[in-house]
């Protein structure tokens, strides 16, 4: 039994899991409208574009690098889709462009950060800038308005699927599609070992470099696709959309245990990791707590998470060898 | 690997004359007194920041609350004002915030061992949600005149900011303290190799615990004098400004793995995006432009660096952890 315990413990999505179901519960036992199709409904849509951005956040912080040009990269596109739309272009057209934009920056992050071995932190703060500059001097004051959001995305922004939203359906699809890939496909696996164990992942022979640089074209390209779920959800778009997101999606993954110093994680993680941030936050407006405690309690809760992942990982895996910081 | 260093803080030197140079030949705005004066108000919190951000990144270990901390301490000064608090005393319970946030940073990060990065983005969220707490969504304005004048007004017969007086002071202090005294070489050592100062007799906690706690206390100094130069107290003030700081310290030539960098790199850096920023604007070019330029000179200064070294040194290079 102990044993199971243990074991149970060691998974790390489970103490999210159970904090996620006791927010959920307590919150509706003291305010029973809160656990109501609209309740979740409102859960599922604000998660959506955190949840599809953490797919790709997930490849880069598993193999302990960062990626802060995501909010730039989304705000950007979905600005452009908005705005393709507008001039008469169609859906796929503009949703091509987009990927086009997210694959460049991608590309751009993982060529100098894996090829050039430039720190990834550092690389993707200055995408971050100029992303957002290029989009600013292109944007200016301009706004995409309601009408001007493609037909599609707009249908798929308001309706839902047997109460849920369409937008969270896809980025669920995402984040099963990325975790089947991260548990059983090699590429993907391989970013474990590097992020656990840089120099013994080169030795063993994984191309280092070359998975490096697909991991940040990923997560290039599902920002410059996340764009168009961030225009879905907030039906309009401007120089302002997605600044400051990068901070909330490493939030997410952290929370749902994709630890920051890399090789353990999974996007299903970070899944929950954005549910339980999001519930908790509209919770705190379910039981008539001040909006402004909310920052707070997020703050908090962050940090209460990479404690107690700390906790169980010194305390319940014992064997387990620590990592010194290089 | 020094050597290196050295020659991009030399080139930041290079760079900020040049573009004063430049700077005064294409516009007839930049080099006067009035502008230099607006330059050096511009750039003061950063200054302020930048310098414990400096010893925080060659220790190996970074703060992105900084910008929360420098509002945290601003929004309570600006809360006990509104309670009646002499205004004398509101300065240094802004003080004393400033330092609790970096003392929970730290201790966060050497009694609890987790990672800086994201112990400092969960304090980001944290600080930012108490600032609002405190204020609600009302600034506090109508500051005593006699202390909010220092935030706009020069020095009497000079045409100086009164924060020249605390860059010059806290400037030298972190100057002499990095580069002249045994804290200094010790931050070296811990950034170089933790466990080597560890067994060289370092307290390499308490040591990274004093820094954070530094990092704090100069974040609520700006605070202060974010707080006087705006003459208000805001829940939303300085956001962002935390990759503005690290990004200038970086672009000192500190090196984000820790163990490299210069007190004077980072002073000229920051001058020096200053500078640019000013010239920029008086040559009526878009701030979008600013955006790109800050990110195409952070990218320089790792990438010129690195290619100086891979020409000079054609052995494989085995750096492998690049993130933190």
């Amino acid at each position: 039994m102990n044993r199971f315990l243990t074991r149970l413990v060691s998974v790390r999505e489970i103490p999210v899991l159970l904090a996620l179901f006791i927010v959920l519960v307590v919150t509706g036992i003291a305010n029973p409208q809160f656990v109501s199709a609209s309740g979740a409904q409102d859960i599922f849509l604000g998660v959506a574009v955190i949840a599809t951005l953490s797919v790709g956040m997930t490849f880069v912080i598993t193999m302990r690098h960062i990626d802060l040009s995501v909010g730039s990269t989304a705000g950007f596109t979905a600005y452009m889709i908005g705005k393709m739309s507008a001039h008469h272009h169609g859906l796929v057209t503009s949703l091509l462009v987009a990927l086009g934009i997210g694959l460049i920056v991608g590309a751009a992050n993982g060529f100098l950060v894996a090829y050039l071995r430039l720190p990834s932190l550092v690389v993707t703060l200055a995408s971050l800038w100029i992303v957002r500059g290029v989009f600013d001097q292109i944007a200016g004051g301009d706004t995409v308005t309601d009408n001007q959001v493609p037909v599609a995305l707009g249908y798929l922004g308001r309706h839902s699927f047997a109460n849920i939203p369409y937008i969270f359906i896809i980025a669920f699809v995402l984040i099963l599609v990325a975790s089947f890939f991260m548990r059983s496909v090699r590429p993907a696996r391989d970013l474990y070992a590097m992020g656990s164990n840089p120099p013994a992942s080169e030795l063993a022979g994984i191309p280092v470099a070359r998975r490096t640089f697909f991991a940040f074209l990923a997560s290039g390209a599902v920002s410059g696709l996340g764009g168009a779920i961030l225009l879905a959800r907030f039906h309009s778009a401007d120089s302002n959309s997605g600044l400051g997101l990068e901070l909330n999606v490493i939030a997410a993954c952290v929370v749902g245990g994709v630890a920051i110093a890399g090789g353990v994680g999974t996007p299903y993680g970070a899944l929950i990791g954005a549910l339980l941030l999001q519930s908790i936050t509209q919770a705190l407006g379910a039981l008539g707590v001040s909006q402004f405690w909310q920052l707070a309690v997020n703050g908090t809760l962050l940090i209460s998470a990479i404690s107690l992942d700390r906790y169980l990982t010194l305390r319940v895996k014992p064997t387990r060898i620590l990592r010194v910081k290089s | 690997m020094k050597r290196i260093s050295f020659n991009w803080d030399k080139g930041i030197l290079v760079f900020l004359v040049l573009t004063t140079i430049v700077g005064s030949f294409i516009t007839p705005y930049f080099a006067n007194a009035s502008n230099f004066s607006f330059v050096i108000q511009d750039i003061g919190e950063f200054m302020l920041m930048a310098i414990p951000m400096t010893f925080l990144i060659i220790s190996g270990e970074i703060d992105l609350s900084i910008g929360s901390s420098l509002c945290l301490s601003s929004a309570a000064l600006g809360y006990s004002f509104r309670h009646g608090i002499p205004f004398w005393l509101c300065i240094i319970i802004a003080l004393l915030v400033g330092i609790a946030c970096g003392l929970i940073n730290g201790i966060l990060v050497t009694k609890f061992g987790l990672q800086s990065l994201a112990v400092t983005i969960g304090t980001l969220a944290l600080y930012r949600g108490l600032c609002f707490v405190l204020l609600g969504n009302q600034p506090v304005n109508q500051m005593p005149l006699s202390y909010t004048n220092l935030g706009s007004n020069s020095i009497p017969h000079t045409f100086l900011p009164y924060v020249t007086i605390l860059i010059v002071i806290f400037g030298a202090i972190g100057w002499t303290t990095l580069h002249y005294t045994r804290l200094g070489r010790w931050t070296f050592a811990v950034g170089i190799n933790v466990e080597a100062a560890k067994f060289s007799g370092i307290p390499v906690a308490r040591l990274k615990l004093a820094l954070f706690a530094m990092t704090g206390l100069m974040a609520g100094v700006a605070g202060i004098v974010y707080t006087f130069r705006f003459a208000s107290a805001s829940p939303d003030g300085a956001t962002g400004y935390e990759l503005s700081v690290i990004a200038s310290v970086l672009f000192g030539g500190v090196s984000i793995a820790g163990g490299v960098g210069t007190m004077w790199g980072v002073l000229a850096a920051v001058l020096e995006l200053g500078v640019i920023r000013s010239v920029l604007q008086l040559t009526n070019v878009s701030a979008n432009t600013l955006l790109v330029v800050s990110g195409g000179l952070l990218l320089l200064s790792v990438a010129i660096p690195r290619a100086i070294e891979l020409s000079r040194n054609r052995r494989k290079l085995v750096s492998l952890d690049s993130k933190s």
